[in-house]
């Protein structure tokens, strides 16, 4: 948690502390926090695949959850839907992951897309600026040298970004904390 | 150089919607993706023309921003154009309009004049029903967030329906001479009992909706279908759903436009309603 807050420090602290309007961070700063959160999703990515692979001994890809759950806001869901069953079934990211760590593929790959998409951020009522990262995925589980899963996913990745401050060597710095939120999975053809 | 390359075959593709399966060829799966509208977000910003072929946001510093000629090229590929009810004519018209160069239109995220429908299940006592839910953004404090406005359910709706069968039922204006005692006439028949209200009056579904699930009679499935009402370009009203399919011309796009004066606004909004 502590690393996340110093790279959070390094990565937004130098940008000026400017409020564009009532609704817009400084391009600068947005760009900052767009880096920042797809990071946080890549961080996802890997968790996803150290959790699905059968290699991962168990207590590891408990602690790896956990990691995960770092990651998310509390109370955060999946909504997965597919091709043959599109209305949304919901999990917690915890139910998510436990899932993932069931199926125990013996191999899990997860290969992004290039494109990504983000969103503009919008202030809440509570204060807290809200986006979406859309990302694209390609998932495949093996057994052996087989590959018995694979999918195509679509993730519209809930990112939530909060100015906090923390006290270094007795003096209050502001910084800007980003967590993931609900995401909405759906499979996709392309 | 590989994004100049995008960007230019993307342009290609705005303006020659016909050929552009090709360019799947060069480009691979992600030319698909670049050309999809992939956000509600992403929308606003191809109408408005504040943002790149390859989704970097312009800002008013940016030379192309809100570029009439870029806005032009992007607006055609916001269409669903397989949905052969918006013509090229009023395509056409539409885009003319918006972008005008002395008086632009622009959609405005916070402002009013658009809203979600949003179609979900529940269960009503025991048995999965469907429910239209309507939303819009409303600001509190500093920020915004979606409320719910209105609620279609048709059990709801047929149970409250005002018929018009030709009796005229009503209190006397001398009924408060008798402490109201004839009000037993007006319980007594349970499917009539609206005619008794004030001529303004009109069932609250979303009342009705809170109510039977603060009972546990009614309990959230979840979501089919979203979609998006727009009145904010003056004299037209457009749809907008997302297209989940194959090819460049899918994500969220319009789905249907029509030229539409003040007063068929609001026979509109009553049909989208269900008033």
């Amino acid at each position: 948690m502590k690393a996340t807050i110093l790279i959070t420090l390094c990565f937004l602290a130098a940008a000026p502390v400017v409020l564009h309007a009532q609704n817009d961070l400084s391009p600068a700063r947005k760009q900052a926090i767009d880096s920042l959160a797809l990071e946080k999703v890549r961080d996802l990515s890997k968790y996803i695949s150290i959790v699905g692979s059968k290699n991962t001994p168990w207590a590891e890809a408990n602690r790896v959850i956990e990691r995960t759950l770092e990651l998310f806001s509390e109370g955060s869901q999946m909504g997965v839907s597919s091709l043959a069953r599109p209305q949304i079934a919901y999990y917690s990211i915890r139910q998510y992951m436990e899932r993932l760590m069931a199926l125990n593929y013996d191999k899990v790959k997860i290969d992004w897309y290039d494109i990504h998409y983000i969103s503009d951020l919008e202030r809440q009522p509570d204060g807290r600026y809200v986006g979406v990262i859309t990302i694209y995925q390609r998932f495949e589980g093996s057994v052996g040298d087989k590959m018995v899963y694979r999918d195509t996913t679509r993730k519209d990745i809930t990112v939530y970004v909060e100015r906090k401050q923390t006290q270094i060597g007795g003096r209050l710095i502001d910084f800007w904390d980003v967590l993931l939120g609900d995401i909405r999975v759906t499979e996709t053809r392309l | 150089m590989i994004r100049i390359i995008l960007i230019v075959l993307f342009l290609t593709i705005c303006s020659v919607p016909a050929r552009a399966q090709s360019f799947g060829e060069y480009l691979g799966d992600e030319s698909v993706l670049y050309a999809q509208t992939k956000q509600v977000n992403q929308f606003f910003r191809r109408f408005n023309g504040e943002e790149s072929v390859s989704g970097i946001r312009y800002y008013e510093r940016d030379s192309l921003y809100r570029n009439p000629n870029f806005r032009h090229r992007y607006l055609n590929v916001l269409f669903d154009l397989e949905n052969h009810s918006v013509g090229e004519k009023m395509r056409k018209d539409f885009v003319e309009q918006v972008t005008k160069r002395n008086r632009p239109n622009f959609l405005n995220f916070h402002a009013p004049g658009w809203f979600a429908e949003v179609s979900t299940k529940f269960i009503h006592h025991g048995s999965e029903v469907k429910v239209i839910l309507f939303l819009k953004l409303e600001q509190e404090n500093l920020g915004y967030k979606w409320v719910i406005t209105d609620v279609f359910y048709k059990p709801f709706n047929d149970l409250l329906a005002s018929e018009d069968d030709g009796n005229m039922l009503f209190l006397h204006p001398m009924s408060h001479e008798l402490d109201f005692m004839n009000l037993i006439k007006v319980f007594q028949d349970k499917d009539k009992i609206a005619k008794y209200a004030s001529k303004g009056f009109k069932p609250n579904y979303l009342t009705l909706l809170l109510y039977e699930i603060k009972r546990g009679n009614m309990k959230f499935q979840t979501v089919e279908n979203v979609k998006f009402h727009f009145f904010q370009v003056p004299g037209w009203y457009f749809e907008l759903s997302d297209l989940r399919r194959t090819g460049y011309n899918a994500g969220w796009l319009i789905t249907g436009l029509i030229p539409i004066s003040e007063t068929e606004k609001e026979l509109l909004l009553k049909y989208i309603y269900h008033d």
